[in-house]
């Protein structure tokens, strides 16, 4: 198990550099810079010069890619262009709590409620609990996330008063994003369930357990339901990543100041430094959910063995 | 199995502990400290007087060195002082400064500073801060934003030392705390205009040292002497603005706490404003007609042209009747009053509506209009460019990917069709994209905009005396002479008259340019909200006169 993980945490480390490398020479490749070129046109070229060597943006693509991976290993991710002098570090870090918060809300609502649709939906197979349950489903998978935010916006917000309209100001300030954002993951949740149940329930160790004499309820915990959870957990990593590292449409409508608008902002701007942090950071936290997700699976089904040898 | 599971709690736990370290992360939370704070003399100042507003993007930068953008100009404005400062007609008034003396030959200004301007750590503000700050500004290394041209267009000396030469030689100089002398190289007649602006405020160098990078990144980085002090920061939330209680004229400052809000969608903006969480609203042009009959309904004007850029080096627009075709081919005002719907004006000249000329008339009653719509004249100097040419050009227009742009595009391919029928291919392309194709010169026409940084047509008309490819390759010595010329001219009336020639250069004889539209703005106005000032160039709002009931 040490060694899977030590392999793993290997494994990790190419992989960013791998990903730094490429996204650093494709950002280099977007045109403009990182100034406001309208009003740098009224600069002689010899100032312009000077304004791009101050920030080391004079020297060869190469050797700017070679000082970046130096500061990187020293754990320095440098200061943002847009946002002057400010550490890229805390600008990641302070954008992420809402985009991690409202993500996290929205991917254990939808966990629960999709899990139970699902269920749901395959113990009463083909009566009017499933296809409800899957008018549901069918519903929030089409959709868009932004329409039903928009509704819950001047809905629940601006007609009823019940939550605030938009900004992040206190912990209700959270809820109608996550809101809008599992609405997805519960459809998807849902579906993945009920078809998983369905194929499991007619497995033959089923069969057994219900010629044994088992309670349903124990059949359903015990043996169909942990066995179904397997695609679920497959689907969840990317799901979990996705939900906690933001969603650009969902934070512009809610005012929250995310990591999902910082992120397109920065490639907008060709805020170099703040591009590679987030991409270091979104794949770092992708490659470790996914071995989360990789643990997980040795825990519902003991079967699935991670690494040959002691476990 | 235990093990595997023990490993799974950890990292779950590890997830968790990521969230709780980063608990305080509402921007409510961070400024409660502050409400505490102020809530011990809650009970002197019973009813605090705030103001509700919101920005569209981000306050991206605090530096008034690195600061380009309208958002950090509405914060800067506020909290920093300049020695002049617009009032509520746009007319410069002391500020810093408590009087300024001009010399004969309108070269010399020798601006005294007043006792009680202070910085909010109680220091006076001297005239060295000026100095310092505006040589930084001029320091490619320090100056990043790409202003200092509102300088070095100016000030004597300024020009050499921008390009590394000594500052002893330029013309700012601070003859004692209170005292700054400036000299200028021609006379300007809007110089005082221009010390109004971000780039010319003061900072002191004590403070900025102690501070080193981390100047001005947030609140506490930062040193203040405008009507307001900087609460709380966030970049992407907004900023909180207290009233400032040392500033010299504290006492006509009525609001006490401004909540500058960031808000990137306009439909958000007006949900806000509707539940009260919001004193202003900008309304999106499918929001207007239905705002119409409020009460709160207003427009506004910018002081923004925007144009359609040709580039003279391109082929087949390299060709004036062409380009003249172009240039009449389109109708602006169906535009303004169709397509755009939100205050905007149709243009009739590069300069906006209502900028200053000569004499209590404005440039464009001065000048009448340059631009229009006439379909037989753009088809006849279409033929007419085309037997010129040998064949009909392929057209090209380059713009920016935002919303309102790509309208007028649309709008404009649809026009040359029906007057014109051509087909002109629109090439959308990031703002980043298409600054650099017109960096390179790569492009035949690109619509683009620009908004005066003063009250004077120089503030348009100069930019294409500097032969960028930006600003179409435009080379004409006549041009070039007669924005010179204005520069060093000190008879007003004949200054003027040379800006009115060079515009009809520039857009008659030359068609370099052709104006689209003036930018303007619609909006709802809570009715408890009064003198809320957003001056339609420059530092673009002041919340220094605001009062509410």
């Amino acid at each position: 198990m040490k060694r899977y993980i030590g392999f793993r945490i290997i494994y990790l480390i190419i992989t960013l550099f791998i990903i730094s490398t490429v996204t650093f020479f494709l950002m280099k490749a977007l045109p403009g810079t990182p100034f406001d070129e309208e009003k740098l046109a009224q600069l002689p070229p010899e100032q312009k010069q000077m304004i791009y060597a101050s920030y080391g943006l004079d020297k060869p693509v190469f050797t700017q890619y070679v000082n970046y991976l130096k500061n990187v290993v020293k754990g320095d991710l440098g200061t943002s262009f847009f946002y002057t002098g400010q550490k890229v570090k805390d600008i990641i870090s302070s954008r992420l709590f809402p985009s991690a918060l409202i993500g996290l809300q929205a991917v254990l609502l939808g966990l629960a409620i999709g899990l139970i649709l699902g269920i749901v939906a395959a113990y009463r197979h083909n009566t009017a609990w499933d296809y409800a349950t899957m008018i549901i489903a069918v519903l929030g998978v089409s959709i868009p996330n932004f329409v039903l935010a928009a509704l819950l916006q001047y809905f629940v917000g601006l007609k009823w008063g019940l939550l605030p309209v938009a900004f992040w100001e206190s912990y209700p300030s959270s809820i109608l994003p996550s809101i809008a954002l599992c609405v997805g993951v519960i459809a998807l949740i849902a579906r993945f369930v009920r078809t998983e149940m369905l194929e499991v329930l007619e497995q033959d160790y089923i069969t057994t357990a219900k010629a044994k004499g088992l309670g349903t309820i124990r059949i359903m915990f015990q043996h169909v339901i942990r066995n179904s959870l397997i695609s679920v957990i497959t689907i969840l990593g990317p799901i979990v990543v996705n939900l906690l590292t933001g969603s650009l449409v969902i934070e512009n409508i809610f005012g929250i100041p995310g990591i999902g608008s910082l992120f397109v902002d920065s490639i907008k701007m060709n805020d170099y430094s703040t591009i590679m942090g987030i991409t270091l950071f979104y794949s770092a936290f992708y490659v470790f959910v996914m071995l989360i997700v990789d643990l997980l699976y040795g825990l519902v089904d003991p079967r699935i063995r991670l690494a040959s040898g002691k476990g | 199995m235990k093990k595997k599971k023990m490993t799974v709690l950890a990292s779950l736990l590890l997830v968790s502990a990521m969230f709780a370290g980063c608990s305080s992360g509402f921007s409510g939370s961070e400024s409660k400290p502050a409400d505490n704070a102020s809530g011990k003399t809650s009970e002197t100042a019973a009813a605090a007087k705030d103001l509700k507003v919101y920005v569209e993007n981000e306050i991206k930068d605090l530096n008034q060195w690195k600061a380009s953008d309208d958002v950090s100009f509405t914060i800067l404005n506020n909290v920093e002082e300049g020695l002049y400062r617009l009032d509520l007609k746009n007319e410069p008034q002391p500020a810093m400064a408590e009087k300024v003396d001009v010399s004969d030959d309108k070269l010399t200004y020798t601006f005294t500073l007043r006792d009680n301007a202070k910085w909010s750590d109680g220091t006076p503000v001297t005239a060295q801060d000026f100095k310092y700050a505006w040589l930084n500004e001029l320091d490619p290394k320090i100056g990043t934003n790409g202003y200092s041209f509102i300088m070095t267009d100016y000030i004597v000396g300024a020009d050499e030392y921008a390009a590394g030469g000594s500052a002893d030689k330029v013309g700012i100089e601070a003859k004692d705390d209170k005292t700054l002398v400036v000299k200028l190289k021609q006379p300007t007649p809007y110089f005082l205009r221009l010390t109004s602006l971000a780039p010319y405020f003061p900072m002191k160098e004590e403070f900025v040292k102690s501070k080193g990078d981390g100047f001005a990144v947030g609140a506490d980085s930062m040193l203040f002497n405008g009507p307001y002090t900087v609460a709380t920061v966030d970049a992407a939330s907004g900023a909180v603005l207290e009233k400032n209680p040392g500033y010299w004229d504290a006492a006509n400052v009525k609001i006490d706490k401004v909540d500058v809000k960031v808000i990137k969608e306009k439909s958000t903006a007006l949900n806000a404003y509707k539940a009260g969480q919001l004193d202003r609203v900008l309304l999106s042009s499918s929001d207007v007609n239905a705002s119409k009959s409020d009460p709160g309904f207003g427009t506004g004007i910018n002081f923004r042209t925007t144009y359609l850029q040709f580039n003279t080096k391109a082929d087949g627009i390299s060709n004036v009747n062409i380009r003249k075709a172009l240039k009449y081919g389109f109708d602006s005002k169906l535009l303004a009053d169709q397509v755009l719907n939100n205050g905007s004006k149709a243009a009739t000249g590069l300069i906006p509506d209502v900028m200053s000329g000569f004499d209590g008339k404005s440039f464009r009653e001065m000048q009448g209009d340059l631009v229009g719509v006439d379909a037989a004249k753009a088809k006849e100097y279409w033929e007419q460019g085309v037997k010129e040419l040998g064949k009909a050009p392929k057209i090209t227009m380059l713009v920016a990917d935002t919303s309102e742009v790509k309208d007028v595009a649309t709008f404009m391919q649809s026009e040359y069709k029906k007057n014109l029928g051509i087909d002109v291919v629109i090439d959308t392309k990031t703002s980043k994209a298409r600054n650099q194709l017109m960096d390179n010169s790569n492009y035949q026409m690109g619509i683009t905009a620009w908004g005066a940084d003063y009250d004077d047509a120089m503030t348009y008309l100069d930019l294409w005396a500097n032969h960028t490819p930006y600003r179409g390759n435009y080379e004409n010595a006549n041009y070039d002479k007669l924005i010179t010329d204005a520069k060093k001219e000190t008879d007003e009336q004949k200054r003027i008259q040379m800006l009115l020639a060079a515009e009809k250069t520039l857009l008659d004889d030359d068609v370099v340019v052709v104006p689209i539209y003036f930018g303007g703005y619609s909006y709802l106005l809570n009715s408890r909200v009064q003198n809320l000032e957003y001056h339609p160039y420059g530092n673009p709002v002041d919340f220094k006169y605001a009062d509410v009931k």
